[in-house]
């Protein structure tokens, strides 16, 4: 009974992911590329929302093929401090890009659209994120494949 | 006289400039009849992320769109694909995973390199053209810059390129 109860709360808790703050790389929806939001499941849908858009994008779960992780070492500081390193005099630069990386999980997700067209798209999370996104895909419904790489 | 000679460089120069831009035969005439659907990438033998394979797709659709050199740009599936059809086959070959840090630090090391081989193919199989074509990141960019870098290319490559005569 009491085993019956936690797995319902399990479920329960499993159908919507609270929003993960997130970097769209590329080829979700119509959203631009580089933009920065929240991803969330919600309704059988990853749905992707730009920080200060009213509308966001999202693909249902059943056309989700293939979630794949990877990992990204990043130099922070967009273009700015890229300008600023190359600024410094002496070489500084060179030593300010030492400390100034940092490490993102990358999903990667391989969908259909409604016509069958085959997209794939890639989101940055901070590390050690990527893993709870593809877990929370899986509970609420997403059928993934195998992915290539990870039988490698 | 002096004016007369500036105008006929003038002309000149112009002239030479228009037919620059003309097409070459057999080239953007016969490029327009044909749709084309990008097919996914195969990574071939070579242990390449995901990502990687993904961005190719993602940025060959958006590049040969830009180029404007076929009448419609299909992903692989897509049920409204229709008319002359050719299928963009892409084989990566080779792949140097870089590292942006790398090349922050030292400038000359951690290129990020592809090298890939691209087949435009008919419904049938028969292969029209042919390229190998390379993206590299060597300064500016993360390491997904590469895979911008050799859509445009391919995308290039096949504008330059002569195709077939649409049935």
């Amino acid at each position: 009974m009491v085993q019956k109860f936690l797995s319902l709360l399990l479920l329960s808790f499993g159908t919507h992911l609270a929003a993960q703050h997130a970097t769209h790389i590329l080829g979700f929806g119509d959203t631009a590329n580089n933009a920065s939001g929240d991803l969330s499941i919600q309704e059988g849908a990853l749905r992707f929302q730009k920080t200060g858009a009213a509308q966001s994008a999202q693909i249902n779960l059943d056309s989700i093929q293939r979630a794949s992780l990877g990992q990204q070492d990043k130099q922070v500081g967009g273009t700015a401090l890229a300008v600023g390193r190359a600024a410094t005099p002496y070489g500084g630069g060179r030593v300010i890009a030492l400390f100034s990386h940092k490490k993102y999980d990358t999903v990667t997700l391989e969908y259909l659209d409604a016509n069958g067209g085959f997209h794939g798209a890639i989101f940055q999370l901070d590390k050690g994120k990527g893993e709870a996104l593809k877990n929370q895909l899986v509970a609420n419904g997403a059928h993934l494949k195998e992915a290539k790489d990870e039988s490698k | 006289m002096k004016a007369n000679k500036t105008a006929t460089l003038g002309i000149a120069i112009l002239l030479t400039f228009w037919g620059s831009q003309l097409p070459l035969p057999g080239q953007t005439s016969a490029a327009a009849q044909w749709s084309v659907q990008v097919d996914n990438i195969d990574p071939g033998d070579v242990n390449i992320e995901p990502a990687f394979i993904v961005a190719i797709y993602e940025n060959l659709l958006v590049e040969l769109a830009k180029e404007k050199q076929f009448k419609q740009v299909y992903r692989k599936g897509d049920r409204n694909a229709t008319g002359p059809m050719l299928i963009l086959k892409t084989t990566v070959q080779k792949y140097s995973p870089g590292s942006e840090t790398k090349r922050a630090v030292t400038t000359v090391a951690g290129a990020t390199k592809l090298n890939v081989r691209s087949q435009l193919c008919t419904p049938e199989g028969k292969v029209v053209v042919e390229q190998v074509v390379n993206g590299n990141v060597r300064f500016l960019g993360g390491n997904l810059r590469a895979t911008h870098n050799l859509a445009h290319n391919i995308a290039g490559a096949m504008k330059r390129s002569t195709l077939p005569e649409a049935l």
